[in-house]
């Protein structure tokens, strides 16, 4: 009989994120019969009906890997965060808001207290005569009902429990989740711990395949639907600004590639580098005008600045946060 | 990083610090901080006993990093750095704080002044724990030097240079030497011929061996830096015979001067140049003189002769500035005609008589005496010309609100000169990209200091003399020619150019080749790598001034000595002193 290799055991978790993660995870298709042949899902809320009690029931260190993806925005998150990283051997941060932060960490340009007050009262589709806002503990005939604690601040994995590997984008390719997963199956030199993986040393213009001259000085900025792109030229030469220049490769440049600028979900090239804070002292270096008037009005074709430049990266930058 | 051992040293500058900062009570607060291996305070931290207990202490106790807490690192940043070479370590791994000028010269709250100060010296202690120990650079001089422009300028330049036994390549655009000074007739004050100042120098630029004179000739191209340059010379030989030549020269060093270009006195419309035949400038009347013939268009001798001064010069439409060769030049021509024709009348019309030069204003009073009609004028209230009626005995009538006097005063002319002042050339502006310099607002070259580098630029090797940095006259253009011949003499003598160890790299692991950076150096010190598809700074033109290195969206460029890490170290220090404060 042929011998079988011990199968790894295998987690993914979606925290505060969108569902996209865990749903690139079953992208994988017919790879599928690869990865349960060598692994053994033992936790994955939306595909396996598996419940935390069964989780924290597990010996610690148990679970081989886990792909945790989305932030930590409330208790739930962390506890879960907590839990997984005792009962997991290798613990990845999977895409850009369990990396970065991501989208639900552009919420850190409010608190709790004014999500609330727009969610529960002033929201055009919200009816809460009462204002009744969601409370971590309600009594109710039956006993107690428990809400998970809304925090004030979204962050990202490495905030809240130590991380193995991170593995980018929104949602990571998933091709890239393949080759990672058969490194760590095939028990492949793995990179020390704490790096990016699945994805490139540099920046998206290495791959990008459109044409890039000195020319960057920008005089007006426009908006993709602005504009009629030429389809050759960088983007930043037409005005349109793209986060490629401070963002890392590995996608596979698909945006780009389908004439859209990045959106930087892949993160900073180096890892110590703040992507918003780069690309926005970039940009001010490039702007074609020297009367701070001029600045000015070259600035202001700019929409949503703060959620253009740290749009996944906000809860992960130097900034974190708008002062509270 | 390897084991850090920091000595720090607490510097009382007499009383000048120890006056307002507890020296003690710095030394207390970072002595305890990790890696610090020895505080000591001292009277005079620069003095020789000074340095001689940081090279003692460097060898006693193997420190391998230091700060000083003293004056502005602009002061002495230099000797400190020079005692760590003679104890035997790398001069970059060394931090000063500056809490003298920063703290106790600006404060008078002892209690904040030392908090500022312990803060200042965290910062630094925090900041050198992450320095590198840095090599400086070593670059070969090469002792040829390019002259753009062959005026009396670049002529004395290259002679300067080429007596002293180094090829020069004297590149010229027309087809002769002698730029606007071959079509002056005599000089001011001392009424030299021009001619005679001119011909032995273009007689010895054209005999000696090792000028290589370009004529017809423009510097299509430099690329490198100071010591390394090369330079494309493109020439063209007679316009109809298409005899072209491109010749690739190496040279260390280059002296732009490339002269000005005089004021277009048609843009002065109510002067009527251009419109009234006899309303000529001073070069139409230069060239007259030289011909020798001073005559109106109708070949009548004029009887009467007006100067007008300051056309284009001084004013606020036109160039606010003063030519200051053209009041010598106007009294010099009332000499002139006068010799011409003795009945001439001459009346010189001016806003102030500038006479600052050597020789000037004994040439003003010879002047007056001569019989020559002064008429002062208003700035912006500029005398009108008008066509004189048939029963007058001149051609034309100058009216002018003479300003000492205080009355409008009419005065006869047949032929009206008009000083137009000097301006930039038109093609300044391409020569300064060409070599990589600044131009002011009204398009002259920029000197590196105004008063104490008169002739060097930003760009080093890149030099300017004469009218191409402001309108002077010739003693000054000499001066200037033979000062850049000089610094370049300097250079080459060294033989070797010692190049900082701080600039900024870039990481070719890192880089894109997303080209953000290429047109932003000030000092063109970036290339683009189209093989390999990324930039590349060249060290030896770098003046580590970290404009890339903000501009790098991807982190490829690091400022050496001021990496992101090192200033962030710094922040930190001090921001954990004021975390304490509150």
């Amino acid at each position: 009989m042929e011998k079988t290799k011990p199968k790894i055991k295998l987690a993914v978790y979606w925290a505060a994120a969108c569902g996209g993660c865990c749903v690139s995870v079953l992208d994988v298709h017919e790879k599928l019969f690869e990865v349960v042949a060598s692994a053994d899902l033992v936790f994955w809320p939306i595909a396996l009906d598996i419940k935390y009690s069964d989780v924290e029931e597990m010996a610690d260190g148990s679970i081989d890997v886990t792909l945790f993806n989305g932030a930590i925005r409330n208790s739930e998150n962390e506890h879960m965060a907590k839990l997984l990283r005792q009962k997991s051997r290798i613990l990845v941060a999977y895409g850009s808001c369990s990396h970065l932060g991501g989208i639900p960490g552009l919420a850190n340009f409010s608190n709790k207290e004014e999500i609330f007050k727009r969610v529960y009262e002033e929201c055009e589709s919200t009816v809460n005569r009462d204002k009744i806002r969601p409370q971590p503990e309600n009594k109710v005939p039956e006993g107690i009902l428990e809400l998970p604690v809304f925090y004030n601040d979204v962050r990202p994995l490495d905030r809240v429990v130590e991380v193995d590997y991170y593995l980018p984008g929104c949602p990571p390719q998933t091709e890239r989740l393949v080759e990672v997963f058969m490194a760590i199956v095939t028990g492949a030199h793995l990179p020390h711990k704490g790096s990016v993986i699945g994805a490139g040393s540099k920046a998206q213009c290495e791959e990008c395949a459109r044409k890039k001259t000195e020319n960057k000085q920008i005089k007006k900025f426009y908006r993709p639907w602005e504009i009629i792109d030429d389809g050759i030229t960088c983007f930043m030469e037409q005005g349109i600004l793209c986060m490629g220049p401070a963002t890392r490769l590995g996608c596979g440049h698909r945006c780009i590639a389908g004439n859209a600028p990045c959106r930087g979900c892949y993160g900073p090239v180096s890892d110590d580098s703040d992507p918003g804070t780069k690309m926005m002292s970039a940009i001010s270096s490039i702007i074609d005008a020297k009367e701070p008037d001029d600045i000015e009005k070259v600035l202001e074709d700019l929409v949503d600045t703060a959620g253009t430049f740290y749009r996944f990266s906000l809860p992960s930058s130097m900034i974190r946060r708008k002062m509270i | 990083m390897e084991n850090c051992r920091i000595g720090v040293y607490i510097c009382m500058c007499g009383t000048n610090i120890a006056k307002i900062i507890d020296a003690e009570a710095v030394k207390k607060s970072v002595s305890k901080l990790p890696h610090v291996e020895l505080v000591e305070t001292y009277k005079y931290m620069c003095s020789n006993p000074g340095q001689e207990m940081i090279i003692h202490h460097i060898k006693e106790h193997k420190l391998n990093r230091i700060v000083v807490a003293a004056c502005s690192p602009n002061m002495h940043e230099r000797t400190f750095r020079a005692a760590l070479r003679k104890a035997g370590i790398n001069q970059y791994l060394f931090e000063m704080a500056n809490i003298r000028e920063q703290c106790s010269w600006v404060h008078d709250d002892p209690k904040d002044a030392t908090e500022k100060a312990i803060a200042l010296t965290r910062a630094a202690i925090q900041r050198v724990e992450l320095h590198d120990s840095l090599e400086s650079l070593s670059v070969e001089m090469c002792p040829t030097s390019l002259v753009i422009g062959g005026g009396i300028a670049g002529m004395t330049a290259a002679l300067e240079l080429a007596d002293a036994g180094h090829s020069v390549y004297l590149v010229e655009k027309n087809n002769h030497l002698g730029g606007n000074l071959a079509r002056v007739d005599l000089t001011a004050p001392y009424l030299y011929s021009a001619r005679d100042l001119l011909t032995e120098r273009i007689t010895r630029i054209k005999t000696i061996d090792h000028i290589h004179l370009h004529l017809n000739s423009k510097v299509t191209e430099l690329t490198g830096f100071v010591g390394n340059f090369r330079a494309k010379i493109y020439e063209q030989n007679g316009k109809t015979d298409g005899n072209e030549k491109l010749t690739e020269v190496k040279i260390g060093n280059v002296v732009v001067c490339t002269g000005y270009k005089e004021f277009d006195a048609s843009r002065i419309t109510h002067y009527g140049y251009g419109k009234l035949p006899n309303v000529i400038t001073s070069f139409e009347l230069e060239k007259m003189i030289r011909e020798g013939k001073i005559e109106t268009k109708e070949g009548k001798i004029p009887k009467y002769v007006a100067i007008i001064h300051c056309v284009g010069s001084r004013s606020l439409e036109f160039h606010g500035y003063c030519s200051r060769v053209c009041c010598m030049t106007a009294l010099k021509y009332a000499h002139e005609i006068k010799s011409a024709n003795a009945k001439s009348y001459i009346s010189d019309i001016y806003i102030d008589m500038h006479a600052f030069g050597k020789g000037h204003e004994d040439f003003y009073r010879r002047s007056s005496e001569a019989k020559t009609l002064f008429l002062m004028y208003e700035k912006n209230d500029r005398p009108v010309i008008r066509r004189a009626g048939p029963k007058d005995d001149c051609e034309m009538l100058i009216e002018v609100n003479e300003k000492l006097s205080g009355e409008t005063i009419e005065i006869p002319a047949d032929l009206i000169v008009l000083m137009v002042g000097m301006e930039a050339r038109e093609d300044s502006a391409e020569v300064a990209r060409l070599v990589n310099i600044s131009q002011d607002k009204e398009g002259w070259f920029i000197e590196s200091h105004p008063k104490l580098e008169p002739v060097a630029t930003t760009t080093d090797g890149i030099f300017i003399a004469g009218t191409c940095v402001a309108p002077k006259d010739i003693p000054d253009t000499v001066a200037q020619a033979r000062a850049a011949a000089a610094r370049i003499l300097a250079k080459i003598s060294k033989g070797k150019i010692e190049v900082d160890a701080i600039y900024s790299e870039v990481d070719p692991d890192l880089c894109s080749g997303c080209r953000f950076c290429n047109k932003l150096c000030p000092f063109s010190a970036i290339e683009f790598d189209e093989k390999e598809v990324h930039s590349h700074v060249i060290a030896a033109m770098c003046k580590a001034c970290g404009v890339c290195v903000a501009a790098c969206p991807s982190s490829a460029i690091k400022g050496r000595h001021f990496t992101d890490s090192q200033v962030f170290a710094q922040i930190d220090g001090l921001m954990e002193v004021v975390h304490f404060a509150e």
